[in-house]
């Protein structure tokens, strides 16, 4: 049975709420990253043998690693480091994937088999494993490392674009938009972006994650980022010897790592979309 | 006689609201009673209320009884036990609420085993007997998906009515169908009356109450203003607003009887073949459309009637012939007018954006957009709307608007008021005789209604292969006759 009336359907709260934690969370993490070197700015690589492994006090609130580094101005380090290679590298996923994924709705036939078929190729590549490769070759090098995951995080993007922009062209409202005289870039304004948006927010929120959590782990395995740089990854690899002696300074960037998904995760929602 | 439900004063509201005041109706065996309204005028909420289904939110207030003497408060969802057993609902939308996987002899033995308890050899039985007697009786072994639409709903019929259930409630049983099927829905309805059945109907079609007999009211704004029988009601009402009502049906229209307008052709259609999914919908149809001409064109469901507009259109594309446009007419003066116009605009921008873009985009004079705004009887403040915020005749009225800014010379209308309540269908036909009278804008008219046709068209065309109801005032075509 349909109904004539349309009785109001209150969105669910919990699922706003935790969104709004998620980015409450997010914000602190990055007014810690951008105010931590502001206040407190200690060189990250100055090394102190007289505090090494030193529980939290004055002088260092956060206490020291191994070689008497102050941890709260790394992990400052570490968490901008993080932010700054997830948002290029989201970014820069974003551009091809979104414009390449509404060329393959727009044209269809030979043009999307192409971009099909492109996909697919690195779809069957594990995304990792395509990173480590092309870390493995240029060690070292910021630009491979956040390039490498870019490589990765596109085909989402141009998926995801390629589907909703199928459906969206192929409306009825798109056509009588066409018939009224508009051209193209009237249709990707006003009836292909409103749509994609939040959907590609969600994405670049999951984008995000993936990408920190890949950095992280190829550190972990000492691949691509390099000593003396802060790390989140290769921290944890480098503490890992003095767990027993002072958990406190390994919890801190495990700590952090979780803190940056958990907030990523409930920005976009919870699921994939 | 004992009726076999009755309601007591039962109202439909919300926490903070009444939707439809306290209503008393009883059903008898071998009676209809039709709930006739507009949309919004709560007919629906109320057979909701009745079966106990109303949507979260909304409640049902006042008494439900029943002739096996179960009786309880609206609200309460005891009924639900009922279901099928006393009290049963007739589909919609038949392919719905079949089960896709399941055969059509099946779909009947499961409500005789599980909801009226009979034996399986028992119940393959009586199933095969209903499906027989519904003219089903080859189709036993077919699937939802190989049933026609006529079908489908005898189909759902016998599914829902195996449960022994007296009381029939349907809501708009006839919405969107083409004639002949508004004609298999009503015999099987009546069918469901001559086994001493009780219907309740709900719908805004004014033929099918007619065509059904027994009790009628009239809803507006959840108040019922006029009952009585359908001879009475219908044949000679008492309040203003259902002879209103009446009057918008366009059986009732007087036909716009004038001599064929002259001028050269806004379109020219020469021995056109369309296909669809290797079908053909019409072959060798020839035509022309003069300045100010209005073309009706019927047809049943699925005959190619919006192809051949999408084809004048260049939307889509015909398998041979020609179509020409009059010479120097610009692209935008070929326009469409969408059966759902909430599909027809940018879901995220205002009205009033939407029509800035189409100002600035051909440098049109933004001064005569409050004229026709008056004229199509629009309101300022719907400019800052959403279109999914506004009502199906404003927004319809609104694409009117946004198509005559073109000065068009030509409007393809594709069902432009098969979505729209018949006061508010009147008023938009009446608007595009207007633009043609007027403006000198041809009209390709694509109904299935008609009598809608008829009354308004220069010329009319009938797609398929069914014979149309003629009306001799206007020269006939038919797309498959020889000699078009």
């Amino acid at each position: 049975m349909s109904f004539d009336m349309t009785v109001a359907d209150a969105t669910s709260p919990p699922k706003s709420m935790a969104r709004l934690f998620g980015l409450g969370v997010f914000v602190l993490l990055v007014l810690f990253a951008v105010l931590v070197p502001m206040f407190w700015p200690l060189d990250i690589a100055k090394q102190d043998y007289s505090a090494i492994l030193s529980s939290p006090s004055d002088a260092h609130p956060l206490g020291t690693d191994h070689l008497g580094r102050d941890m709260l101005a790394r992990l400052a380090s570490a968490v901008r480091l993080s932010l700054g290679l997830a948002l290029v590298s989201v970014v820069t996923a974003a551009i091809p994937g979104v414009l390449l994924g509404i060329l393959a709705a727009w044209k269809g036939g030979v043009v999307d088999k192409l971009l099909g078929l492109l996909t697919e190729m690195f779809l069957a590549l594990p995304g990792l494993l395509l990173v480590l490769l092309i870390v493995a070759v240029f060690p070292g090098s910021f630009l491979a490392l956040y390039g490498a995951v870019a490589l990765v995080l596109w085909i989402e993007y141009f998926r995801m674009t390629r589907a909703l922009s199928r459906t969206v062209l192929a409306s009825p409202a798109v056509a009588a938009t066409r018939l009224l005289g508009f051209g193209p870039l009237y249709v990707i304004r006003r009836h292909l972006l409103p749509e994609l948006l939040p959907v590609l927010l969600t994405i670049a929120a999951f984008g995000a994650a993936s990408a920190i959590m890949a950095i992280a782990a190829l550190s972990f395995v000492s691949v691509g980022v390099k000593p003396p740089t802060a790390e989140l990854g290769l921290m944890i690899t480098e503490l890992l010897p003095y767990f027993s002696e002072q958990p406190f300074v390994i919890a801190a960037p495990i700590l952090v790592i979780f803190l940056i998904i958990l907030s990523l995760m409930l920005i976009a929602g919870g699921r994939k979309p | 006689m004992t009726p076999l439900l009755k309601t007591d004063a039962l109202e439909i509201r919300t926490a903070e609201r009444q939707l439809v005041e306290p209503l008393s109706i009883e059903l008898y065996p071998g009676r209809v009673l039709t709930i006739i309204g507009e949309t919004g005028s709560g007919k629906s909420l109320f057979a909701q209320g009745v079966v106990g289904n109303l949507p979260a939110g909304l409640h049902a207030h006042g008494r439900v009884h029943f002739a096996n003497g179960f009786t309880e408060e609206g609200r309460e969802d005891g009924r639900k036990k009922l279901w099928g057993r006393e009290l049963s609902v007739l589909p919609q939308e038949p392919w719905l609420s079949l089960d896709p996987t399941m055969r059509a002899l099946p779909q009947v033995v499961e409500s005789y085993t599980h909801v009226a308890g009979r034996t399986s050899s028992d119940a393959r039985q009586q199933a095969r007997t209903d499906l027989k007697r519904l003219g089903l009786e080859g189709a036993e072994t077919r699937f939802p998906f190989q049933l026609s639409g006529g079908m489908a709903q005898r189909l759902a019929f016998a599914a829902t009515h195996a449960g022994g259930a007296k009381v029939i409630i349907a809501d708009e049983p006839t919405k969107g169908l083409d004639s002949a099927r508004i004609g298999e829905v009503i015999a099987l309805l009546q069918a469901g009356l001559a086994e001493g059945g009780a219907l309740l109907i709900i719908t805004h079609d004014i033929e099918v109450a007619r065509q059904l007999g027994g009790d009628v009211m009239i809803m507006l704004k959840g108040k019922i203003i006029e009952t009585g029988t359908a001879d009475d009601v219908l044949n000679n009402p008492q309040h203003e607003y259902t002879r209103v009502l009446l009057g918008a049906d366009p059986t009732r229209w007087s036909p716009r009887k004038r001599p064929r307008p002259q001028g050269e052709s806004v379109v020219t259609v020469s021995e056109l073949t369309a296909e669809r999914g290797g079908k053909t919908l019409f072959e060798n149809l020839s035509f022309d459309v003069r300045p100010g001409e209005i073309v009706g064109v019927t047809g049943p469901s699925g005959c190619g009637k919006s192809s051949l507009g999408d084809i004048i259109l260049g939307l889509a594309k015909a398998k041979a012939g020609k179509v020409a446009h009059a010479a120097g007419a610009r692209r935008v003066a070929f326009q469409k007018l969408y059966q759902d116009p909430v599909a027809a605009f940018p879901p995220t921008i205002t009205l009033g954006r939407n029509l800035v873009d189409l100002v600035r985009l051909h440098r049109l004079d933004a001064s005569r957009i409050e004229g026709l705004m008056t004229r199509l009887r629009l309101d300022s403040v719907l400019l800052d709307r959403l279109p999914g915020n506004v009502s199906g005749g404003e927004l319809q009225r609104f694409s009117l608007l946004r198509v005559l800014l073109l000065d068009p010379v030509f409007i393809f209308a594709d069902e432009p008021s098969s979505r729209l309540d018949l006061i508010t269908q009147k008023e938009m036909i009446e608007l595009l005789v207007e633009a043609a009278d007027k403006n000198g804008t041809a009209v390709l008219l694509v109904s299935h209604d008609e009598a809608l046709v008829d009354a308004v068209s220069d010329q009319r065309i009938h797609l398929g292969t069914d014979v149309p109801s003629s009306q001799p005032h206007l020269p006939q075509r038919t797309a498959l006759a020889a000699n078009v």
